[in-house]
């Protein structure tokens, strides 16, 4: 028992965190609204980090790690709030693929040819695909109707969900610190907002939130790469957690920036909106807390102190 | 991350199940928070030492098992999966205890140590005064020194099980001069020494909870401080560390407490509100996620990290769920919530349970301070003026 990460795992997270922080940053996001938003510099550099292969076994060419490295790096996806659709490609439709056993597609996927969004039944239209398409909130999502002949093997819906859990946890990061660093420079009335407390008491409630939102991802990335029998409910339980959480956290931060948040100008709107975006994505609120139900007070899972790993 | 016991933990959790299984009360005892109650949880106490399980994470040489993190874990798993009673001794195990550890003389290890690990002394914690609540640095009450004595005289209140417990602890005013949280000095005091008046305090629920001290020139030994005089305020510190830290509320409990209210929503389910419903089910995530934080702390302790100012986050998280819970259960009993007993005889427990989880935000350092900490400390938010 030892619910830690390796070093290495560790060491994944930071390189990629230090990677998107010093590639993708905030001016690479208005870049990207503003002159089209789908870059293959951006692109390349990510599978030229190794990142569309993580999950692709080693004899198909890929890094053969598992979902709790690919949750790791989910989480700084959102914090980076990614454009490119490299979980939707490499963390769902990759695992996917290769448990299906149509391994065809794969190696466009670790070369980077290929960026695949797989159709399912529970989301109403693709995140990012060719069809008629649809305008999100969000800028850096193309979204377009989804295709008829749509999965809805649950194994694609748990993978969709824990990855959109992970990169809500990445996203409300990046908003408590947007937050926070606001709170320190702005000053009204002579002093920092950051020393009232009724900023300081709304920014730690959303830490709180976060950080027991954060290991509820983790024990359902566990699960779901175990494959026990509770996997699903586990990775309801993070959707809905780190759902809460950012949409707190999303709520706080826009608060705490005044008039400052309500323009489009301070780039808190991209994790904002992505947060929006992403609770609704791959099971809504509703559809998770009603499969949690089912399974709580349905009794399918054993509950109880002893059943902490149930 | 490898989230299977081992074999040998696996068999830890059957031992202790088998012995709870064998010694754990039939009958719930008298509440805690009177003289009948006190009793019989201070057998208890003796009854879980006699079984050598009562300081689970103490080194053996003081009485202990020196269990590790996990192992604690497992065994507050099964504690309170067996509904045993509440601990009289909590303040030794989790506070005092591991302050005596860390900042006691060999000599005041040997002396105050074992009894504690047997339960035959029962210890009360006394910082609070009525001018010194939240701002503990505001302490007033005094212990001059005379000789190989201190002299204490002062009030300290709101101190849990003082009524009826033999020793206390606290920090006191050594330097008349000195100011905040300088001058103080951490002693440790036999409840029945000459000179010390106790008021038990009527508490929400109608018994005695805790005490008023107060000290008219009460002569204790200097041999009773711990880590010199002047060091109290970061022994302090170092045990409200414990307190909030991992030990004082295990996840253990509050699992225990969503199971109940899973059971309760059963029986109540034809005239549960939807809102309800789901509360109880985000009671059972909240209990899991303070589970599985709980593990991820014990795995970085046990590899040597600490846990520091994050501690305010778990005493927040806590606190708030277990009222929370205690909540949804009053709306799910309706009518029911306001009867002491049911008409079948049996004790509200969720009303108890209710009345005390209102005192979870107050108590350990309320969670306004908390949520100070964690702005100041965590996110690095500007401190301004006290607090
Ligand atoms: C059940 C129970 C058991 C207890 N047991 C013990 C015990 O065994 N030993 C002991 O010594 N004490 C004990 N206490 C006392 C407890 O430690 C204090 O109640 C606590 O420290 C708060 O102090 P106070 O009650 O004086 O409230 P105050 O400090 O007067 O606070 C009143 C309100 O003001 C808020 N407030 C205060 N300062 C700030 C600030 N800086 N920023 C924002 N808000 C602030 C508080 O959060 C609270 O909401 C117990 C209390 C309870 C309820």
């Amino acid at each position: 028992m030892d619910f830690r990460f390796t070093d290495d795992q560790l060491l994944l997270a930071t390189s990629v965190r230090e990677y998107l922080a010093g590639t993708h940053g905030t001016q690479v996001l208005r870049r990207l609204d503003e002159q089209g938003n789908r870059d293959p510099a951006i692109w390349q550099g990510l599978v030229d980090m190794g990142l569309t292969g993580v999950l692709v076994p080693e004899a198909l060419g890929g890094l053969g790690m598992g979902l709790v490295e690919a949750a790791l790096i989910a989480v700084e996806c959102g914090r980076a709030c990614l454009a490119e659709p490299l979980v939707d490609t490499a963390f769902v439709a990759a695992p996917w693929l290769v448990r299906e056993g149509r391994t065809d597609a794969i190696a466009g996927i670790v070369d980077g040819s290929r960026k695949i969004v797989p159709a399912h039944a529970i989301n109403p239209w693709l995140a990012d695909g060719e069809g008629a398409r649809l305008q999100s909130v969000d800028p850096l999502r193309n979204l377009t109707t989804a295709p008829h002949d749509a999965s809805e093997d649950p194994y694609l819906l748990d993978l969709g969900a824990l990855m959109s859990a992970a990169q809500l946890v990445g996203i409300a990061d990046a908003m408590l610190e947007q937050a926070t660093d606001y709170a320190k420079l702005r000053s009204q009335f002579g002093q920092p907002i950051g020393a009232f407390q009724a900023i300081k008491h709304q920014l730690a409630s959303c830490m709180v939130a976060i950080e027991f939102a954060r290991p509820v991802v983790w024990r359902a990335a566990a699960a779901l790469q175990a494959g026990g029998a509770h996997a699903a409910t586990h990775v309801s339980h993070a959707k809905l957690a780190a759902t809460d959480a950012a949409m707190l956290t999303a709520e706080t931060a826009i608060q705490v920036h005044g008039a400052m948040g309500y323009t489009y100008e301070v780039d808190l709107h991209f994790w904002m909106k992505r947060a929006w975006a992403l609770s609704g994505a791959w099971g809504s609120r509703a559809f998770h807390v009603r499969r949690l139900d089912e399974a709580v007070i349905g009794g399918t899972i054993p509950i109880g102190p002893e059943h902490t790993f149930a | 991350m490898d989230l299977a016991y081992s074999p040998k933990q696996q068999a830890f959790r059957a031992e202790v199940r088998a012995w709870l299984e064998a010694h754990v009360p039939k009958e719930p005892l008298v509440t805690l928070e009177c003289r009948e109650g006190y009793d019989q949880h201070v057998a208890w106490e003796r009854t879980l030492a006699g079984g050598n399980w009562g300081m689970v994470t103490w080194p053996e040489q003081f009485g202990g098992r020196g269990l590790d993190l996990i192992e604690w874990l497992i065994f507050e798993e099964e504690y309170f999966r067996a509904g045993a009673p509440n601990r009289a001794n909590q303040n030794g195990i989790f506070l005092l205890g591991p302050t005596i550890m860390e900042f006691g003389t060999d000599e005041q290890k040997a002396r105050f140590l074992p009894p504690m690990a047997r339960g035959e002394v029962i210890w009360a914690q006394a910082w609070s005064e009525p001018g010194a609540g939240s701002d503990m640095a505001a302490i007033q009450s005094k212990a001059v020194r005379d000789g190989d004595h201190y002299v204490i005289s002062g009030q300290k209140t709101w101190s849990s099980r003082a009524a009826f417990a033999d020793w206390g602890f606290g920090i006191f005013r050594t330097d008349p001069e000195s100011k905040r949280h300088k001058g103080l000095t951490f002693i440790l005091f036999d409840l029945n020494s000459p000179g010390i008046t106790r008021r038990p305090i009527r508490q929400l629920h109608g018994d005695t909870g805790f005490a008023e001290l107060f000290f008219d020139e009460v002569r204790v030994p200097v041999a009773n401080c711990l880590a010199g005089e002047g060091q109290g305020w970061n022994v302090a510190m170092a045990t409200a560390g414990f307190e909030r830290g991992l030990m004082l509320r295990s996840p253990g409990r509050f699992q225990a407490t969503a199971k109940r209210l899973v059971e309760l929503y059963r029986q109540h389910a034809d005239t549960a509100s939807p809102a309800a419903r789901e509360a109880v089910v985000q009671a059972w995530g909240a209990a899991q996620a303070y589970a599985y934080n709980t593990y991820g702390v014990a795995a970085k302790i046990m590899a040597g990290g600490s846990i520091g100012a994050e501690a305010s986050l778990n005493k927040i998280f806590w606190s708030e769920l277990d009222r929370a819970m205690h909540r949804t259960a009053m709306q799910l009993l309706g009518a029911a919530a306001e009867l002491k007993r049911f008409a079948d005889g049996s004790i509200n427990q969720w009303l108890e349970g209710y009345v005390f989880s209102l005192s979870g935000p107050i108590y350990a350092g309320s969670n306004e301070v908390q949520r100070n900490i964690t702005a100041e400390r965590l996110l690095g938010l500007p401190r301004v003026g006290a607090g």
